[in-house]
Protein backbone atom coordinates (compact mmCIF):
# COMPACT_ATOMS: atom_id res chain seq x y z
CA UNK A 1 0.00 0.00 0.00
CA UNK A 2 1.21 3.47 -0.99
CA UNK A 3 1.22 5.79 1.82
CA UNK A 4 3.48 8.62 3.30
CA UNK A 5 6.64 8.44 4.82
CA UNK A 6 5.12 10.78 7.54
CA UNK A 7 1.66 7.90 8.49
CA UNK A 8 4.12 5.36 9.30
CA UNK A 9 4.61 4.02 13.33
CA UNK A 10 7.30 2.96 15.22
CA UNK A 11 8.75 -0.08 13.72
CA UNK A 12 7.40 -0.16 10.20
CA UNK A 13 9.22 -0.39 7.81
CA UNK A 14 8.43 0.83 3.90
CA UNK A 15 10.32 0.97 0.71
CA UNK A 16 10.83 4.58 -0.67
CA UNK A 17 8.86 5.36 -4.23
CA UNK A 18 9.17 8.53 -5.11
CA UNK A 19 10.22 12.15 -3.63
CA UNK A 20 7.69 14.55 -4.71
CA UNK A 21 8.56 18.26 -4.27
CA UNK A 22 11.39 20.29 -5.76
CA UNK A 23 14.22 21.88 -5.44
CA UNK A 24 16.42 22.10 -2.24
CA UNK A 25 14.74 19.98 0.13
CA UNK A 26 14.07 17.05 -2.49
CA UNK A 27 17.65 17.33 -3.56
CA UNK A 28 18.71 17.10 -0.05
CA UNK A 29 16.46 14.28 0.94
CA UNK A 30 17.53 12.36 -2.05
CA UNK A 31 21.63 13.07 -1.06
CA UNK A 32 20.79 11.77 2.54
CA UNK A 33 19.97 8.23 1.20
CA UNK A 34 16.15 8.30 0.61
CA UNK A 35 16.09 7.49 -2.85
CA UNK A 36 13.51 4.93 -4.87
CA UNK A 37 13.82 1.39 -3.54
CA UNK A 38 15.61 2.67 -0.56
CA UNK A 39 14.35 0.18 2.71
CA UNK A 40 13.16 2.63 5.31
CA UNK A 41 12.39 2.23 8.76
CA UNK A 42 10.50 4.34 11.30
CA UNK A 43 11.85 4.75 14.95
CA UNK A 44 10.08 7.05 16.88
CA UNK A 45 9.06 10.83 17.06
CA UNK A 46 10.03 13.96 19.04
CA UNK A 47 8.00 14.04 22.41
CA UNK A 48 5.30 16.65 20.34
CA UNK A 49 5.33 14.32 17.53
CA UNK A 50 7.91 16.67 15.18
CA UNK A 51 10.63 15.81 13.73
CA UNK A 52 10.67 12.01 13.04
CA UNK A 53 13.50 10.04 13.23
CA UNK A 54 13.97 6.82 10.85
CA UNK A 55 16.89 4.42 10.08
CA UNK A 56 17.89 4.47 6.30
CA UNK A 57 20.83 2.89 4.74
CA UNK A 58 22.25 1.83 8.28
CA UNK A 59 21.90 5.11 9.76
CA UNK A 60 19.59 7.17 11.71
CA UNK A 61 18.28 10.29 10.35
CA UNK A 62 15.97 12.89 11.54
CA UNK A 63 13.36 14.89 8.99
CA UNK A 64 10.57 17.14 9.90
CA UNK A 65 7.38 15.62 9.54
CA UNK A 66 6.64 18.05 7.04
CA UNK A 67 9.53 16.70 5.10
CA UNK A 68 8.46 13.19 5.41
CA UNK A 69 5.50 13.79 3.96
CA UNK A 70 6.68 14.30 0.86
CA UNK A 71 8.07 10.62 0.47
CA UNK A 72 6.06 8.67 -0.65
CA UNK A 73 6.66 4.83 0.54
CA UNK A 74 5.41 1.22 0.23
CA UNK A 75 4.36 -0.74 2.91
CA UNK A 76 3.91 -4.23 1.02
CA UNK A 77 5.69 -7.37 2.37
CA UNK A 78 9.61 -6.68 2.24
CA UNK A 79 10.85 -8.47 -0.78
CA UNK B 1 58.21 21.00 -4.57
CA UNK B 2 54.82 20.87 -1.80
CA UNK B 3 52.42 18.19 -2.60
CA UNK B 4 48.64 19.90 -1.68
CA UNK B 5 46.05 17.56 -0.30
CA UNK B 6 42.51 17.70 0.79
CA UNK B 7 40.63 15.84 3.13
CA UNK B 8 37.19 15.64 2.79
CA UNK B 9 34.51 13.89 4.33
CA UNK B 10 31.53 13.42 5.79
CA UNK B 11 30.96 15.20 9.30
CA UNK B 12 31.95 13.53 12.45
CA UNK B 13 33.96 10.11 11.05
CA UNK B 14 37.14 11.41 12.26
CA UNK B 15 38.59 14.18 9.77
CA UNK B 16 40.15 16.02 12.02
CA UNK B 17 41.54 13.20 14.32
CA UNK B 18 43.15 12.02 10.97
CA UNK B 19 44.62 16.13 10.17
CA UNK B 20 45.44 15.90 14.13
CA UNK B 21 47.60 13.06 13.54
CA UNK B 22 49.47 13.85 10.57
CA UNK B 23 50.31 17.22 11.31
CA UNK B 24 52.45 17.99 14.19
CA UNK B 25 50.40 19.90 17.07
CA UNK B 26 53.26 22.98 16.75
CA UNK B 27 52.97 24.18 12.81
CA UNK B 28 48.94 23.51 12.70
CA UNK B 29 46.29 26.66 12.82
CA UNK B 30 42.79 27.91 11.89
CA UNK B 31 42.15 29.83 9.21
CA UNK B 32 38.89 31.18 7.74
CA UNK B 33 37.83 30.74 4.25
CA UNK B 34 37.91 34.09 2.33
CA UNK B 35 34.38 36.05 2.97
CA UNK B 36 32.79 32.68 4.34
CA UNK B 37 32.14 31.76 7.55
CA UNK B 38 32.89 28.43 7.12
CA UNK B 39 36.34 27.73 8.95
CA UNK B 40 38.89 25.56 7.34
CA UNK B 41 41.85 23.71 8.79
CA UNK B 42 45.87 23.96 7.24
CA UNK B 43 48.59 22.28 8.06
CA UNK B 44 52.17 20.91 6.82
CA UNK B 45 53.70 17.92 7.64
CA UNK B 46 57.12 16.09 5.93
CA UNK B 47 57.10 12.39 4.45
CA UNK B 48 60.09 11.13 2.60
CA UNK B 49 61.26 14.37 2.27
CA UNK B 50 58.82 16.16 0.72
CA UNK B 51 56.27 18.63 2.16
CA UNK B 52 53.05 18.03 2.07
CA UNK B 53 50.41 20.81 3.02
CA UNK B 54 47.19 20.14 4.29
CA UNK B 55 43.73 21.40 4.22
CA UNK B 56 40.59 19.83 6.06
CA UNK B 57 37.83 20.99 4.48
CA UNK B 58 34.11 21.48 6.28
CA UNK B 59 32.49 18.15 6.76
CA UNK B 60 29.29 17.81 4.05
CA UNK B 61 27.64 14.74 2.73
CA UNK B 62 27.21 16.00 -0.58
CA UNK B 63 28.64 18.42 -2.82
CA UNK B 64 25.74 20.41 -4.55
CA UNK B 65 26.02 24.54 -5.02
CA UNK B 66 23.14 25.45 -2.47
CA UNK B 67 24.95 25.06 0.77
CA UNK B 68 27.72 27.19 1.42
CA UNK B 69 29.79 24.55 2.88
CA UNK B 70 29.45 21.93 0.70
CA UNK B 71 30.25 24.47 -2.05
CA UNK B 72 33.35 25.53 -0.69
CA UNK B 73 34.32 21.95 -0.90
CA UNK B 74 33.27 21.28 -4.24
CA UNK B 75 34.86 25.05 -4.96
CA UNK B 76 38.07 24.45 -3.33
CA UNK B 77 38.42 20.96 -5.40
CA UNK B 78 37.55 22.44 -9.04
CA UNK B 79 39.70 25.61 -8.68
CA UNK B 80 42.60 24.73 -6.02
CA UNK B 81 42.96 21.49 -8.14
CA UNK B 82 44.31 19.72 -4.98
CA UNK B 83 47.39 16.96 -6.19
CA UNK B 84 45.67 14.28 -3.87
CA UNK B 85 41.98 13.93 -1.76
CA UNK B 86 41.90 12.17 0.74
CA UNK B 87 38.51 11.09 1.27
CA UNK B 88 37.44 10.12 4.80
CA UNK B 89 35.07 7.11 5.02
CA UNK B 90 32.88 5.68 8.19
CA UNK B 91 33.65 2.56 7.50
CA UNK B 92 30.77 1.43 9.97
CA UNK B 93 28.41 3.69 7.47
CA UNK B 94 30.22 2.42 4.01
CA UNK B 95 26.89 2.43 2.08
CA UNK B 96 25.75 6.44 3.18
CA UNK B 97 29.32 7.71 2.94
CA UNK B 98 30.28 6.41 -0.55
CA UNK B 99 27.86 8.33 -2.03
CA UNK B 100 30.38 11.69 -1.23
CA UNK B 101 33.30 8.78 -2.61
CA UNK B 102 30.63 9.18 -6.36
CA UNK B 103 30.78 12.50 -6.07
CA UNK B 104 34.45 13.12 -6.11
CA UNK B 105 35.35 11.03 -8.21
CA UNK B 106 32.37 12.88 -10.86
CA UNK B 107 34.81 15.42 -10.21
CA UNK B 108 37.55 13.67 -11.73
CA UNK B 109 39.39 14.64 -8.24
CA UNK B 110 42.68 12.08 -7.31
CA UNK B 111 41.27 10.27 -4.31
CA UNK B 112 42.46 7.96 -1.85
CA UNK B 113 40.20 6.44 0.30
CA UNK B 114 40.69 6.16 4.31
CA UNK B 115 38.65 3.72 5.59
CA UNK B 116 38.26 5.14 9.01
CA UNK B 117 36.54 3.53 12.44
CA UNK B 118 37.49 0.05 11.43
CA UNK B 119 37.12 -0.94 14.96
CA UNK B 120 34.11 0.96 15.12
CA UNK B 121 32.97 -1.33 12.05
CA UNK B 122 34.10 -4.37 13.22
CA UNK B 123 32.12 -4.23 16.68
CA UNK B 124 29.36 -4.20 14.81
CA UNK B 125 29.81 -7.06 12.83
CA UNK B 126 30.79 -6.14 9.30
CA UNK B 127 33.78 -7.05 7.41
CA UNK B 128 34.64 -4.82 4.18
CA UNK B 129 36.40 -6.31 1.41
CA UNK B 130 39.13 -3.26 0.80
CA UNK B 131 40.54 -4.92 -2.06
CA UNK B 132 37.39 -5.63 -3.79
CA UNK B 133 36.65 -1.79 -3.01
CA UNK B 134 39.55 -0.67 -3.78
CA UNK B 135 39.27 -2.39 -7.66
CA UNK B 136 35.38 -1.33 -7.72
CA UNK B 137 35.62 2.30 -7.60
CA UNK B 138 39.28 2.60 -9.05
CA UNK B 139 41.19 4.17 -6.19
CA UNK B 140 43.48 3.47 -3.47
CA UNK B 141 41.70 2.40 -0.17
CA UNK B 142 43.50 2.46 3.44
CA UNK B 143 42.16 1.15 6.69
CA UNK B 144 42.67 3.27 9.43
CA UNK B 145 41.43 3.49 13.02
CA UNK B 146 41.95 7.31 13.26
CA UNK B 147 41.71 7.14 16.94
CA UNK B 148 44.76 5.10 17.75
CA UNK B 149 46.93 6.05 15.20
CA UNK B 150 46.06 3.26 13.30
CA UNK B 151 46.88 3.39 9.10
CA UNK B 152 48.70 6.04 9.48
CA UNK B 153 52.20 5.61 8.50
CA UNK B 154 50.29 3.42 5.35
CA UNK B 155 47.81 5.95 4.50
CA UNK B 156 50.83 8.72 4.16
CA UNK B 157 52.93 6.47 2.01
CA UNK B 158 49.99 5.93 -0.16
CA UNK B 159 49.35 9.62 -0.45
CA UNK B 160 52.87 9.74 -1.57
CA UNK B 161 52.08 7.19 -4.28
CA UNK B 162 48.69 8.94 -5.12
CA UNK B 163 50.39 12.12 -5.37
CA UNK B 164 53.48 10.76 -7.89
CA UNK B 165 51.03 9.04 -9.99
CA UNK B 166 47.75 10.17 -10.30
CA UNK B 167 45.18 7.88 -11.70
CA UNK B 168 41.98 9.50 -11.62
CA UNK B 169 38.92 6.96 -11.44
CA UNK B 170 36.00 6.89 -13.43
CA UNK B 171 31.95 6.14 -14.07
CA UNK B 172 29.79 4.42 -16.24
CA UNK B 173 26.06 5.01 -16.29
CA UNK B 174 23.59 3.30 -18.24
CA UNK B 175 23.86 4.19 -21.67
CA UNK B 176 20.40 6.93 -22.39
CA UNK B 177 22.59 9.24 -19.65
CA UNK B 178 26.39 8.35 -21.16
CA UNK B 179 24.69 9.61 -25.07
CA UNK B 180 23.43 12.41 -23.26
CA UNK B 181 26.69 13.27 -21.42
CA UNK B 182 28.42 12.30 -24.92
CA UNK B 183 26.58 15.26 -26.69
CA UNK B 184 27.18 18.18 -24.10
CA UNK B 185 30.68 17.29 -24.14
CA UNK B 186 30.68 17.82 -27.56
CA UNK B 187 28.85 21.52 -26.76
CA UNK B 188 30.91 22.14 -23.89
CA UNK B 189 34.21 22.05 -25.25
CA UNK B 190 33.77 24.58 -27.81
CA UNK B 191 34.19 27.05 -24.78
CA UNK B 192 38.11 26.50 -23.67
CA UNK B 193 37.94 28.82 -20.74
CA UNK B 194 35.37 27.09 -18.99
CA UNK B 195 36.29 23.47 -19.52
CA UNK B 196 40.13 24.59 -18.89
CA UNK B 197 38.53 25.46 -15.59
CA UNK B 198 36.10 22.47 -14.97
CA UNK B 199 36.01 18.48 -16.49
CA UNK B 200 33.52 18.76 -19.29
CA UNK B 201 32.26 15.36 -18.06
CA UNK B 202 31.29 16.95 -14.90
CA UNK B 203 29.78 19.94 -15.95
CA UNK B 204 27.57 17.70 -18.18
CA UNK B 205 26.42 15.52 -16.00
CA UNK B 206 25.32 18.46 -13.34
CA UNK B 207 23.95 20.32 -16.44
CA UNK B 208 21.99 16.96 -16.49
CA UNK B 209 21.08 17.23 -12.57
CA UNK B 210 19.95 21.39 -13.39
CA UNK B 211 22.94 22.09 -11.22
CA UNK B 212 22.10 25.82 -10.00
CA UNK B 213 25.96 26.73 -10.12
CA UNK B 214 26.56 25.05 -13.34
CA UNK B 215 23.71 26.62 -14.97
CA UNK B 216 24.47 29.88 -14.06
CA UNK B 217 28.14 29.53 -15.69
CA UNK B 218 26.27 28.57 -19.39
CA UNK B 219 23.23 30.87 -18.81
CA UNK B 220 24.11 33.60 -21.67
CA UNK B 221 26.87 31.94 -23.60
CA UNK B 222 26.39 30.51 -27.12
CA UNK B 223 25.74 27.09 -25.44
CA UNK B 224 22.88 28.14 -23.94
CA UNK B 225 20.71 27.37 -26.56
CA UNK B 226 22.63 24.34 -28.25
CA UNK B 227 22.34 22.75 -25.06
CA UNK B 228 18.50 23.58 -24.38
CA UNK B 229 18.19 21.34 -28.16
CA UNK B 230 19.82 18.38 -26.66
CA UNK B 231 17.19 18.30 -23.87
CA UNK B 232 14.41 19.49 -26.22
Amino acid sequence: METKLSDLKPGNAATVIKLTGSGAIKRRIADMGITSGARIEMIRNAPLGDPVEFKVRGYLLTLRRSEAEGVIVSTEAQR
Amino acid sequence: MTVRVALIGNPNVGKSVIFNNLVPGARQHVGNWPGKTVEKKTGKYRYNGEEYDLVDLPGCYSLTARAVDELVSRTYILEEKPDVVVNIVDASNVERNLYLTLLLIELEANIVVALNQMDVAKSKGYTIRTERLSSRLGVPVVETIATQKVGMEKLKKVIETAAKSPKPASMTYPSDIEGLIEKLVTILSADTSLVTHHPARWLAIKIIERDKEVLEMIQGTPLDSKIEEVFA
